[in-house]
């Protein structure tokens, strides 16, 4: 797998950190939504998805080198 | 095996030790999250009180967010060699994680006004932030040693396991603001 350089890891960042944002705001009109308590949840389990993922680096665990 | 320079350099088998403890550590914590957002359920359903702060909450929730991406962008300077963009945006992190607790100092000003301690709602919600405000003062305390520890040129590419685990252990406290947030501010 390529290796990637700083720039690469911080663009990867800033896009995480606009998925989050974008999922912030769903989750403030999902509050509203009939079944708004599976929504909610739903939402929340991509933003820890994406979190473990790319910030977290949760795959490290099944690899052998990063 | 350590390697010959650098005390806390580690050999492959000892960084995925490492990191598989704490992930354990990091599952532990989320049970005891998971306890405290049931209870919430369990004592006080859906219900919510008006009077909380909607403005406050989200904004420290956007706060904490930030401060997963400047925690991630230290991590991601240090393992390039990049020493000044590590102490950088570590401060960034720092001072992000203050804001995040003024933030919830100010709502508990509010909330001992509207729901204090004694009611259902407010022995949730005091429980919950103060459980997860001690965590981002612990994630700060330990972002400030290696922010130190950075200073005097401790960590670089091949050595900045400390800087890996804090972070990690950082991004947790928003996993876990993730869950409390919707709980406490939005469901009801």
């Amino acid at each position: 797998m390529r290796r990637q350089g700083l720039p690469d890891k911080l663009a990867l960042g800033a896009r995480v950190f606009g998925a989050l944002a974008v999922l912030t705001a769903v989750e403030w009109f999902a509050a509203g939504w009939p079944g708004a308590l599976l929504w909610l949840t739903l939402v929340a389990v991509g933003k820890v998805a994406l979190i473990a993922e790319y910030f977290m680096h949760y795959s490290q665990l099944t690899r052998q080198e990063d | 095996m350590r390697h010959a320079e650098g005390a806390a350099r580690l050999s492959a088998a000892e960084l995925y030790n490492a990191r598989l403890g704490l992930w354990l550590l990091i599952v532990s914590e989320a049970a005891l999250f998971s306890a405290f957002v049931a209870a919430r359920y369990l004592i006080v359903g859906t219900a919510r009180p008006p009077e909380l702060n909607q403005a406050l909450g989200w904004t420290i929730t956007v706060v904490l967010l930030l401060g997963s991406l400047t925690a991630y962008r230290a991590e991601a300077c240090i393992a390039h060699g990049g020493r000044a963009g590590f102490l950088r945006n570590t401060l960034w992190t720092l001072l992000l994680a203050t804001v995040f607790l003024v933030g919830v100092v100010v709502e508990w000003v509010e909330a001992f006004h509207f729901f204090p301690p004694s009611t259902r709602y407010g022995t949730i919600f005091f429980s919950l932030t103060g459980l997860h405000g001690l965590h981002v003062l612990s994630g700060a305390v330990l972002l400030l040693g290696v922010y130190l520890h950075g200073r005097r040129g401790r960590y670089g590419p091949e050595d900045y396991w400390p800087v890996e685990g804090v972070v990690k252990y950082w991004h947790f406290v928003d996993v876990a603001w993730v869950f409390i947030y919707p709980t406490l501010y939005l469901v009801g």
